[in-house]
């Protein structure tokens, strides 16, 4: 029997079939017998989360622009289709062709998340491939690399890859798929391949390094083998406003997370909070032009068919051209009855005539992620928000109409005392105070307050990467404090399960030893980590004792300015000593302004060699 | 304005498609096309189509109904049908393009075929005789107030009935409609719980909408 039959044959018994069959508008099929090399996009998560992921949508794209090569997507399959899988012998598959993935040139994982480590080893495995790269041969096919902010620090996940790509992919992909491409024709062995590949700038062969540890658990040092580069620096995209962007989405049947065309407007960040991996893995700042983000915004919604459409960055309100751009962008949307969501958008500087434009637009509460509850761990984080700021914006939703507000806040953050997190309900109650004190307030409605809580996880590549995590003991007091703070039911607090913080930060922070444990909890039925229902802490921790791993180490300790840090080999452009600077900043609670107002020397535009803003 | 009734086939692939993501993937569709069409004009404008009956995941069809209206009176049908065909998603097209006739009440049944795959071809089509010659065939429905039994028995019509070397293939027409719709997995559930040799139905096909006369639907 063929695959499709096979598949076919019990599509009809699980939820959502049309996330298992491929077909969609905008995918991409091709002449099976006329291609050279096979792509195996995979998110290690389901359809609906991994379809709503921008990095795949371009890379996607632009590995299909090459007519010679396939690139084709792979989603984690729900429970109830993976247990036909497993018990039909369907092995995992790509949405395209239905072909087995386990026979194409490249199986490529992109890591969003630390949750989401378990979910790739099962896919391997469903694949019917080793999970362990050492056993799976020397032969070229197939190499299985890894991609996305998580491999900031991938040696977690070391032994199950042969390379993990760093930094933006939209250049690096089609050199290593190049280079694979011509080494295949010369009959190259995997080994052979991997030794020319780790010279191609963002490449990171893990078995070319091994790691030697102090008897405290600390890194001594670092053994480089083969001739492999001591540093691997990432890949950054210099022309950012000609950058390859897809014209064409694939448009999918079953609801997803985010179904709406996403137009990338900027990379990077200025911001510089302390916590934020993204706002320093990302750098340096790189923007669009207005006349680029319509001109994708108009081709996506032609293409696709969509009638919403979101602008992706990490804070949109930072582009040096937001008036005039969302002005020309709600013109369009307007005219052709299309909705224009823009997510965390600060307010504050915006005409008035804008202003009321976005009114029209926008539907979404009001939310502000304020992260401390005052003022000065705001000051230690960095986040430049001030309770001017929020007191003002809310002002001025409230005369709008809006009566419901959210807050989101972290707990457990550096310096953080008690006084801290009673901050958070004070600050609430301020907002209710003002609520009241409005004349033209909504009426007939009162105000509600959604405070939601985080716990902090210390992230590498940021100033808090030497921070330790708070323990278990000092976040359950904390959040036992903030409900006695909290006494009016007009304010409303959830929290994270502090245990699935627990085991991000582990998953973040580990080195190379952690392979084993995360092999140990997969074992044991681990996936899906990130999904409330699946999520079972006891048998990560029963696969930490197993592997003699103590977690605290990793989530509980801080990591000392002079330690080798096991990801120190690889370079994110922005300077250890920076982090450091920084860190020491954060416990003076000293603020460091944004990077359009003075440059804090974070070494970016040194090592790229022109200024961050010219 | 032109009223336009569209038939439209959903296959291979799409079958798969839920009626409720049809809906979306529809609307995507006249999005791409590009094509004039009529929008609602109340507080929240949004266009207005509606598929005659909804066809049941997994089900193929080439008969499919879809209403719509389109701003401009001088536009050809073939237009609007190659527009749309342009921009369809694998497995789905427009068959033909025409102006709305009759109402949808107009439409009291359809047309089903469907295979019984079973290693014992032969006593399948006895138990299928013995169910189809009784005095009635109940069934369990799930309503809106929980569940009913029902006896299909009267409104249904039994068009072919074959026997091959691994299935016996029906052909059937029951109510569907603005009034009372029964599934054809139904007749195969009932028959079953009749006790019937072992079988699985597959290759669920809606071949005619149809109007009390027998007529197509138009």
């Amino acid at each position: 029997m063929e695959l499709k039959d096979k598949i076919e044959k019990h599509l009809l018994e699980v939820q959502k079939p049309s996330r298992y069959i491929g077909g969609e508008v905008g995918s991409v099929i091709k002449d099976k017998s006329k291609i050279d090399v096979r792509f195996a996009f995979c998110f290690p998560d389901t359809y609906d989360i991994g379809m709503s992921h921008l990095g795949m949508k371009i890379l996607y794209s632009l590995t299909n622009e090459r007519e010679n090569y396939w690139c084709e997507r792979c989603f984690a399959p729900s429970e109830d289709f993976e247990a036909i899988m497993r018990e039909n012998d369907i092995p995992l598959y790509a949405l395209e062709s239905l072909d087995p993935i386990r026979d194409f040139d490249f199986i490529g994982f992109t890591l969003q998340y630390e949750l989401s480590y378990a979910n790739i080893l099962n896919m391997l495995d469903l694949a019917g491939l080793p999970v362990f790269a050492a056993d799976r041969g020397d032969e070229l096919t197939n190499i299985v690399i890894a991609g996305g902010p998580c491999v900031c620090n991938p040696e977690p996940l070391a032994d199950f890859f042969d390379i993990f790509v760093l930094g933006e992919g939209e250049e690096v992909n089609l050199e290593l798929i190049d280079l694979y491409w011509e080494m295949k024709q010369q009959g190259a062995t995997k080994t052979e391949f991997l030794r020319k590949a780790c010279h191609i700038e963002g490449v990171y062969v893990p078995r070319f390094y091994s790691f030697v540890y102090k008897d405290d658990g600390t890194i001594d040092h670092l053994v480089v083998i083969d001739g492999a580069p001591e540093v691997i620096r990432k890949r950054i995209i210099k022309d950012f406003d000609s950058v390859y962007y897809p014209e064409n989405f694939v448009v999918p049947f079953t609801e997803i997370v985010h179904d709406r065309v996403s137009v990338e407007v900027l990379r990077g960040c200025i911001r510089g909070c302390r916590f934020c991996q993204a706002g320093f893995i990302y750098r340096p700042f790189r923007e669009k032009h207005t006349d680029t983000i319509c001109r994708e915004t108009k081709a996506l919604c032609e293409n696709t068919g969509y009638d919403e459409v979101s602008l992706a960055s990490l804070s949109t309100s930072d582009h040096s051209e937001i008036d005039p751009m969302l002005t020309k962008l709600i013109d369009y949307t307007a005219a052709e009855r299309i909705n224009l969501s823009l997510p965390s958008l600060r307010v504050d500087n915006f005409s008035e005539s804008l202003l009321e434009k976005i009114k029209k637009v926008r539907k979404s509460g009001l939310t502000f992620a304020a992260e401390g509850g005052t003022q000065r761990l705001r000051d230690v984080i960095n986040k430049n928000v001030s309770e001017e700021e929020i007191m003002n914006t809310c002002s001025i939703a409230f005369r709008g109409g809006y009566s419901a507000v959210k807050l989101y806040f972290m707990m457990g953050l550096p310096t953080e005392t008690d006084e801290d997190i009673v901050g958070i309900a004070d600050l609430a109650n301020r907002i209710i105070d003002l609520f009241y004190s409005i004349e033209d307030r909504p009426k007939g409605r009162g105000v509600q307050i959604s405070i939601s809580c985080a716990t902090f996880v210390p992230k590498p590549f940021t100033p808090f990467q030497f921070e330790p995590q708070d323990t278990r003991e000092m976040i359950e007091h904390k959040q036992k404090l903030l409900l006695d703070s909290v006494k009016t039911k007009k304010i409303k607090v959830s929290y994270h399960d502090p245990n699935v913080s627990q085991l991000e930060v582990i998953l973040a922070k580990g080195d190379r030893r952690l392979c084993k444990a995360i092999y140990t909890a997969w074992k044991k039925g681990c996936k899906f980590d990130s999904w409330e229902e699946y999520f079972n802490f006891g048998k990560w921790i029963e696969a930490f004792k197993e592997c003699g791993i103590d977690t605290s180490f990793y989530a509980n300790r801080r990591f000392e300015y002079d330690e080798i840090l096991p990801w120190d080999h690889l370079d994110y452009l922005v300077s250890k000593e920076f982090f450091i600077r920084e860190n020491k900043t954060a416990h003076t609670a000293v603020t460091t302004p944004n990077c359009r107002l003075r440059c804090s020397g974070c070494g970016v535009n040194k090592k790229v060699g022109r200024d961050c803003f010219c | 304005m032109l009223r336009v009734r569209a038939t439209f086939k959903k296959t291979g692939r799409a079958k798969y498609i839920s009626h409720l993501d049809l809906n979306r993937c529809m609307l995507r569709t006249f999005r791409r096309s590009g094509l004039p069409i009529w929008y609602t004009e109340g507080f929240n404008p949004h266009p207005y189509y509606a598929f005659a009956l909804a066809l049941s995941l997994g089900f193929e069809s080439e008969c499919e109904i879809l209403d719509f209206n389109i701003t401009d009176d001088n536009m050809p049908l073939e237009e609007i049908r190659d527009r749309l065909n342009a921009v369809m998603p694998e497995g789905m097209g427009i068959v033909s393009v025409a102006l709305q006739e009759q109402k949808i009440t107009a439409i009291t049944k359809a047309e089903y075929s469907f295979s019984l795959v079973t290693d014992n071809a032969v006593k399948l089509m006895d138990d299928v005789n013995k169910l189809i010659s009784g005095t009635e065939i109940l069934i369990e429905k799930k309503t809106k107030k929980g569940i009913k039994t029902v006896d299909i028995k009267p409104d249904m019509e039994i068009i072919t009935c074959e026997k091959t070397e691994d299935s016996v293939d029906i052909v059937m027409r029951l109510p569907a409609g603005t009034q009372t719709n029964y599934n054809p997995m139904l007749f195969a559930e009932a028959l079953k719980n009749s006790g019937a040799e072992p079988f699985e139905a597959e290759k669920f096909v809606r071949r005619a909408i149809l109007c009390d006369d027998d007529t197509i639907f138009k």
